[in-house]
């Protein structure tokens, strides 16, 4: 597998994507062009390239990069981690309110992600999410959720 | 003798303590973000929308203005003393400027690069001023297939100005265009994949998308690597040039400004793009091109230069012919048209107070942004003494509110993470952003231009070329297309030709 594969791999699943889901709108007439005509025509387009990019990624020359995976793994760790949490804050920020959500996001990031220890990852998080709670919602008016308390 | 009139009546507007407040936010602000590495133009215009709500349009446009090409200026400070480009147009302005500071004139590199940003800045707004008008009275006469025209040029020039091939940047302004497709259809309104999601009606929105794939990839990218960073002291009697070094950079800071302008016109990274062109044009014009890499003042000046001019060049279309040619020029309109503004050809003339006012205070801005960032300089670098790993999750929280604080939906923030994913891997596989995104959201108007120019023509093609100006565009648009096939199987036939000798030599 090498990165032009992996593209390939993409624009082909994301031309199948569009092609099923845009053969089922209407395409009209010539004269009155329908909302399925453009769709459909970028999702072939999609489909080709990546059949292209599929054949032309193949072999191992110097212009090919391959991708390691088991590095592409360990690189990617702090990222997962970064987005685990960030799912998890957009998920709660309703319920528990951005105030009391940024709070904890920040914590579990100083934690888990940038390794503070326990007291400075609270106290960071604290002045962290509650002066960015001032700066949006007092200065900037940012109308944000407040939370099932309230 | 009338540019003068409304230029006169652009500073009586933009003089106002109100504007003049407005600019100095803005150009504060986007100095800010350009420092900060992994936020730039496009979060801090995105997270100031909301404080414009309690402004007018002129004040509105004025500071979001002000964020853009403040950006540019702050950007070149990280990357001179500490090899880390705060903003992606100052990526080329790390190989020279470090290496300047390495040698103790750090300070005059932030200072040429300072003087470079300021003059093409200057003439930029000097050419937005002249031709912005002009490019507004000629496209009033551009019906459904002239802007059909005019947006396939623009699609086949995001291809060909992408940093990667031409067969590699295609598939995502492709991509781009597809997503762009989500939503309701502007001319029948029929649902197109919904799947039943209210929240997707109105498509995913320009924000999150590109807030995503440049914001949230970006600090997702940045994260793997712990970044060390050696942040070099410059004292203030060390910002000033030598006599040598100011005559060296003169060249540079003009060629940079006409080249940077002339590609801020055109649609895709044209900050990025500058930048490098006009490295590679100092190299290919200096005396001694080999001492580039190691610190040489053409190398920080030129750039520099390029991408403040290519602001001034990237908001006449946006502003004459309502065609955004960059991330930020979209988010600037959106930001327009929340306050019931649409830029494009009767922009200028239907409402010559917010244009002449803007343009006004880009010339006070320029200004604003000189004292800020060559005296002021230490302020800016201290912000980045605090560690990266404190840095990031602030970033990414104006990231989220900032995309939040638009429609106040998590469906967005949904959006933002999903499309922040897809920047980092596209990141990681080496696929160019920028054209993505810009399809994205050019692609429904050249759609609604396509079947406008059919249902007027009665299903007949030849409407295409009985107009001559679509004519001509569409023409061009194929010589460019044919052109970059060429030059890409040609390098393509090259790289198969060098790998195959060197496998034969290696057996």
């Amino acid at each position: 597998m090498n990165k032009e594969r992996a593209g390939g791999f993409i624009f082909f699943f994301a031309g199948m994507y569009g092609f099923i889901f845009s053969i089922q709108l209407p395409l009209g007439k010539l004269h009155e062009p329908g909302p399925g005509v453009l769709p459909l025509s970028l999702s072939i387009l999609l489909c080709i390239s990546g059949i292209l990019w599929l054949i032309l990624g193949k072999g191992d020359g110097k212009d090919k990069v391959r991708i390691d995976l088991r590095g592409i793994i360990r690189k990617s760790l702090t990222p997962v981690q970064i987005v685990v949490l960030t799912a998890a804050f957009i998920f709660l920020l309703n319920l528990l309110g951005y105030l009391v959500a940024s709070t904890l996001y920040l914590l579990l990031i100083f934690l888990w992600v940038s390794r503070y220890r326990l007291w400075a990852a609270i106290g960071l998080a604290i002045v962290i999410g509650g002066g960015s709670w001032y700066f949006f919602a007092k200065i900037l008016a940012v109308q944000l959720p407040k939370g099932v308390w309230i | 003798m009338d540019v003068l009139n409304n230029l006169y009546s652009g500073f009586h507007t933009a003089l106002s303590i109100h504007n003049i407040y407005l600019c100095f936010l803005g150009c504060l602000w986007g100095t800010v973000v350009g420092v900060l590495p992994g936020i730039g133009p496009l979060a801090g215009i995105t997270l100031l929308i909301p404080a414009t709500f309690k402004v007018d349009a002129t004040g509105a446009i004025i500071m979001l203005a002000g964020i853009y090409y403040g950006a540019m200026y702050g950007g070149s400070t990280t990357s001179i003393l500490m090899n880390i480009p705060g903003e992606s147009a100052s990526i080329v302005t790390c190989i020279d400027g470090y290496q300047m500071t390495l040698k103790g004139r750090g300070g005059a590199a932030l200072f040429i690069s300072a003087w470079g940003s300021w003059v093409g800045g200057t003439l930029s707004v000097l050419g937005l001023m002249l031709l912005a008008p002009l490019l507004a009275n000629f496209a009033m006469k551009f019906g459904p297939p002239e802007m059909f025209a005019v947006f396939l040029v623009a699609f086949i020039l995001l291809g060909s100005l992408g940093s990667s091939s031409f067969f590699k940047t295609m598939p995502m302004v492709i991509m781009g265009m597809l997503i762009g497709t989500i939503g309701t259809d502007p001319l029948t309104g029929v649902l197109r994949f919904t799947h039943g999601n209210k929240d997707l009606y109105d498509g995913l929105g320009v924000l999150p998308v590109a807030m995503g794939a440049f914001g949230i990839g970006e600090v997702l990218s940045a994260t793997e690597e712990s970044l060390v960073r050696t942040i070099h002291k410059v004292r203030f009697r060390e910002l000033l040039p030598t006599r040598k070094e100011l005559r060296a950079s003169w060249g540079a800071i003009f060629r940079g400004s006409g080249l940077g302008f002339l590609i801020g016109l055109l649609p895709g990274a044209a900050h990025i793009l500058s930048s490098f062109v006009s490295y590679l044009v100092e190299k290919r014009v200096a005396k001694r091109p080999e001492e580039f890499g190691t610190g040489r003042i053409e190398g920080v000046a030129g750039p520099e230069t390029a991408n403040n001019a290519a602001t001034g060049g990237a908001m006449i279309p946006f502003l004459g012919m309502g065609i955004p040619t960059g991330p930020a020029p979209a988010v600037m309109m959106i930001a327009l048209l929340i306050h019931g503004v649409q830029p494009g050809p009767l922009f200028i003339s239907q409402q010559p107070h917010i244009f002449w006012g803007l343009v006004a205070s880009m010339y006070l801005g320029n200004v604003i942004l000189i004292i800020l960032n060559l005296p002021l300089v230490g302020i800016f670098v201290n912000i980045l003494r605090v560690p990266f790993r404190i840095l990031f999750p602030i970033i990414l929280l104006i990231c989220l509110v900032g995309t939040y604080s638009v429609n106040l939906s998590t469906f967005d923030l949904g959006v933002l993470l999903c499309f922040g994913i897809l920047g980092y891997v596209f990141r990681k596989l080496d696929y160019d952003l920028a054209p993505f995104v810009l399809a994205m959201i050019l692609g429904p108007s050249i759609e609604v231009a396509f079947r406008q120019s059919l249902m007027g023509s009665g299903g007949s093609f030849s409407i295409f070329w009985e107009k001559p100006i679509a004519f001509i565009l569409i023409v061009l648009s194929c010589l460019l297309f044919f052109w970059n096939i060429l030059r890409s199987v040609r390098s393509m036939k090259a790289s198969w030709q060098k790998a195959l000798e060197d496998s034969e030599s290696s057996l």
